[in-house]
């Protein structure tokens, strides 16, 4: 059985034997649910190891003919950037179902509709036919809706419609220029890595990449999330379970980047020439604005949520640089951003559910009460500031170089966002964590044994991929020069 | 195999023999027993398929005169009325309270509305395709008005009778015109008359935009879509399933007949006008849609809205746009029952239609609230759902034909839809229930639930032997 569909299914398979399970059967339920999203995991890391560096293209391609009449075939596959993104899904997912044992309450349909969205995410990362590309991106999306709707918190009606319909709009948009590209190319055909060598030999006219570009580009940011089409995500972060938000903040809103740069820059050069620096300035509002509505915010989960999308902006910034380092900067910020974030919202998850609050300034001196999640959290809040020995610092300093020579002011503009980053996070520690202990706390229950399993795994790839980020970046940068091999030299040197 | 006339007939014969031996142990059975009925009609029609799969492999064929004919668009959309037929009689079984008298007369007029819509499907002649509409229109007219002491269902029946006669009137018009400008009724004579590109005469194009508004009527679609959402609201539930996707699909199916075959060639004489009533019904239904607080009126501006993405399929005026509106009506059928199944399912045991209502039926039905769900996502057109593959399609059908705008106003809809679709998935699974007690679902219900489920998501996962149907349906004609 090929190893990446084997990642997509599992936790499908999961599902439907969850449908099986009598809802009392809780503990089977869970334990079902561990198993569909941990193999992916050993799966994914399976896949690390046996990486072949250094040679280009895509591995492990499974391909079945679906629907040879329209030109639409089921096929999957990794390169490095795909793989490091997978890494990511499988260990936030699995994580996340420990996590969640929390959760008291239709257990059957939460692991039910988690499940479901595990396998719809890897299978966006994984596919390599636009028409499948979609269809997992669709299926990532309306799960989010019940599992929102339903065990949510605070206002959580709004959040979820919110959320789901601007990820529709973006998710139709995008169809459109995905459909367009089909009819243009006039290859009748969805198969990304024919269509990749088709268009490079083939371009399609520069004034229609132009045009199409946008589609792309406004379609895939929505998620990405890009400013001004951020403001469903911390909204949607603050009302998930914690489950969800980690997924969500550290998965879902890659999936957007990720999307923009394997079809859109990889497709359509000529628009990514004409449009990348438009973003390269809308990610100085996701870095700067973004990091100053964080300081505003007082609700944990805001914070974080809101730094996430302050965050996301380095990610497009290092795509916009369009070089190998920005790319493995993008790509290397992804997989360590993603990481930091779950492990941030995991962390309140835990204090929220027993303080039902997550005003900062109401929590106060938890450290004492609660040491280990302390610790988790201000290293998760470190690593968000760019503290070296966590992955964030080496990503951050790749997109810094590589923007210094491309967009200089947005590089002025990330290194303040930096700043930005220290200052709302340390003082969200210095708020929550220090100083007297709230008395209204004196009953907090710390994490047991077994839930620190979930923080221990993500803290520990966390620094390992930051004190070696060679594990990744030789993967990543296998992968990146492909990507950028539509786009000709001359121009890029020019931009130098 | 060249058919003789009763293997060709063989599917209305079949039906005819039905309705009589309906007819016949509705007057020996006691009234008791007439729900009964309803099954037998339902076990009758089973065989229908075989003949109809039988018939595939006989090519095209006229018969009676050149009056009838049998070809693979015709059986594909008899096999889509048979479905729906089908589901529809299982249906019924939730009805049985609030009909106050003459059951057996129900079924038997649903089996009518089918017989007239085999007609047409077969049709190929303006007077057959003619009579074969009004039979269908006459049914429903009084299958509206069924609940006799109910207001609402008399003021739909009256409505939908005079818009109903008017839009009949309309299409004999435009067929009046046609035959003054080329001498002839026979479908296949006229489409002989003129060549690709050649420009139709004023006076036949204005026949044929007549015959089109009499089919947008049929087909729920702006500007003749005023009837729809008060007739959906006050028929009978099954009444309103049925309608919804038989007679629109038949609507849509002499749209095949008489636009896209005949005058193909003409496509640019009349596409953009179709293409502009497909963005305004697709607006009008979605937007319309949003304020409902009764799940049916909701259903009935749904149905404008679908009906304005099948104008899509019919205003690109390409194989990929004929191909989606097949994919797309076979799969509404599935997925619309399954609204309707459920609709009813609920109203006979908690006797509402508001929306409110459906609080927490998650809990009181898991079954119930997880079929609506699946079949409002199908409807919304998400993967992998089979209401998405046919959205694909037209959207498809839409881009490659160049009509980028129109393909947007489609995608945005799509984006309106979710949204009052998943307030009732809210209110289903979110909200909490005044009343806590299980609603109990019969048998025939739940095994009609079944089909359409096991449709929407094998449709929608392996969508292979339907696509090729559906391009056969089209390439066979």
């Amino acid at each position: 059985m090929n190893p990446v569909t084997s990642i997509i299914l599992a936790p499908v398979i999961g599902a439907l034997i969850l449908l099986v399970i009598p809802q009392r059967q809780e503990g089977w339920i869970k334990r079902v649910s561990a198993i569909a999203t941990l193999i992916p995991v050993a799966l994914a890391l399976w896949m690390v190891f046996r990486f072949p560096v250094g040679e280009a293209g895509y591995h492990w391609v499974h391909r079945i003919a679906w629907l040879p009449a329209l030109g639409i075939q089921y096929q999957v596959g990794v390169d490095g950037i795909s793989l490091t993104l997978l890494l990511l899904h499988t260990l936030c997912g699995f994580t996340g179902v420990l996590v969640s044992y929390r959760i008291k309450e239709r257990v059957k349909e939460y692991y039910l509709f988690y499940l479901l969205l595990i396998g719809g995410v890897a299978g966006v990362f994984a596919s390599l036919d636009l028409f499948f590309f979609y269809l997992f991106y669709e299926m990532a999306v309306i799960p989010m809706f019940p599992l929102i709707g339903i065990w949510g918190s605070g206002e959580k009606a709004y959040a979820t419609m919110k959320l789901t319909l601007y990820l529709t709009a973006g998710a139709v948009l995008a169809l459109i220029g995905l459909l367009a590209i089909y009819a243009v190319s006039g290859t009748h055909s969805f198969d990304l890595i024919f269509l990749e060598h088709f268009l490079r030999q083939n371009p399609i006219p520069g004034d229609l990449q132009r045009w199409l570009f946008p589609f792309l580009l406004i379609g895939f940011g929505v998620i990405a999330p890009m400013w001004p089409f951020h403001s469903w995500s911390p909204l949607g972060h603050a009302a998930a379970p914690s489950a969800v938000s980690m997924l969500h903040a550290g998965v879902l809103m890659k999936l957007g980047s990720y999307a923009i740069l394997r079809v859109a820059v990889q497709l359509l050069p000529e628009g990514a020439y004409t449009w990348l620096p438009w973003v390269a300035g809308l990610s100085i509002m996701n870095m700067v604005y973004g990091g100053f509505v964080a300081m505003a915010q007082k609700d944990m989960k805001f914070i974080i949520g809101y730094s996430s999308s302050s965050h996301m902006g380095y990610v497009l910034l290092g795509i916009a640089c369009l070089n190998p380092v920005g790319l493995n900067g993008a790509v290397l910020l992804m997989f360590a951003h993603g990481i930091m974030t779950a492990t941030a919202f995991a962390a309140v998850g835990h204090i929220y559910d027993q303080t039902h609050t997550r005003i900062a300034s109401e929590w106060g001196g938890l450290a004492r009460q609660v040491p280990f999640i302390a610790t988790v959290f201000i290293m998760a809040a470190l690593a968000s500031a760019g503290l070296p020995g966590f992955g964030n610092f080496v990503a951050e300093l790749l997109v810094f170089f590589a923007s210094w020579n491309t967009h200089r002011w947005a590089a002025l503009a990330s290194i303040l966002g930096i700043v930005i980053t220290a200052f709302y996070m340390l003082r969200a520690v210095s708020t929550g964590f220090f100083g007297p202990l709230n008395p209204r706390w004196v009953k907090l229950q710390d994490a047991t044994l077994f839930e620190k399993v979930p923080y221990l795994i993500l803290l520990a790839a966390l620094m390992l991929v930051g004190c070696w980020p060679k594990l990744l970046l030789d993967m990543i940068s296998t992968s990146t020069p492909a990507v950028l091999s539509h786009l000709d030299p001359l121009k890029a040197v020019a931009r130098l | 195999m060249t058919p003789s006339l009763l293997t060709g007939l063989l599917p209305e014969i079949w039906l005819g023999l039905l309705f009589t031996l309906l007819l016949v142990l509705d007057l020996a059975w006691k009234e008791e027993r007439s729900t009964a009925l309803g099954m037998v009609a339902a076990a009758g029609l089973l065989p229908v398929f075989p003949v109809l799969a039988w018939q595939a492999g006989m090519g095209s064929h006229e018969l009676l005169g050149g009056m009838y004919r049998l070809d693979l668009l015709a059986l594909f959309f008899k096999g889509i009325f048979t479905a729906a037929a089908i589901l529809v009689l299982l249906m019924t079984r939730e009805l049985d309270k609030t009909i106050p008298r003459g059951h057996g007369e129900f079924y038997l007029l649903i089996l009518a509305a089918t017989f007239g819509m085999f007609l047409a499907a077969s049709s190929a002649h303006f007077v057959m395709l003619f009579v074969a509409l009004e039979l269908i229109s006459i049914t429903f007219y009084v299958l509206t008005t069924y609940l006799q002491n109910n207001v609402n269902s008399l003021e739909a029946g009256m409505k939908y009778l005079v818009l109903g006669s008017l839009a009949s009137g309309i299409l004999l018009y435009g067929i009046a015109f046609i035959y003054g400008a080329t001498g002839s009724m026979q479908l296949s004579r006229i489409q002989a008359l003129y060549s690709a590109g050649a420009p139709l005469p004023v006076p036949l194009l204005f026949g044929l935009f007549l015959v089109i508004a009499g089919l947008l009527f049929k087909a729920a679609a702006v500007p003749f879509h005023f009837w729809v959402p008060d007739v959906y609201q006050g028929a009978p539930t099954p009444v309103t399933a049925f309608l919804s996707v038989g007679s629109k699909s038949a609507g849509f199916l002499v749209m095949f007949r008489v636009i896209q075959e005949l005058f193909i060639g003409q496509a640019a004489q009349w596409a953009p006008l179709l293409a502009w009533l497909a963005a305004l019904t697709i607006l009008y239904g979605n937007l319309g849609a949003i304020p409902q607080r009764n799940i049916k009126r909701l259903m009935g501006y749904s149905s404008i809205g679908h009906a304005g993405y099948l104008l899509i399929g019919i205003a690109v005026a390409s194989r990929l746009g004929s191909t989606a509106v097949n994919f797309y009506l076979a799969s509404y059928l599935f997925t619309n029952l399954a609204v309707f199944l459920v609709i009813a399912a609920f109203s006979k045991v908690t006797g509402s239609d508001e929306i409110k209502a459906y609080a927490g039926l998650s809990k009181r039905s898991p079954f119930l609230a997880a079929a609506m769900f699946i079949a409002l996502l199908s409807l919304a057109g998400v993967p992998p759902m089979a209401g998405f593959f046919g959205k694909f399609l037209l959207l498809m059908g839409a881009v490659s034909e160049g009509y980028i705008a129109l393909a947007l106003v489609g995608a945005a809809a799509v984006v309106v839809s979710l949204y009052y679709y998943l307030q009732i998935v809210y209110t289903m699974y979110a909200d909490k229930p005044e009343d806590l007690s299980p609603i109990r679902v019969s048998l025939p219900v739940r095994l009609a639930l079944w089909v359409c489920l096991a449709a929407m998501l094998g449709l929608g996962i392996w969508q292979g032997p339907l696509l090729h149907l559906s391009l056969a349906a089209i390439s066979g004609s």
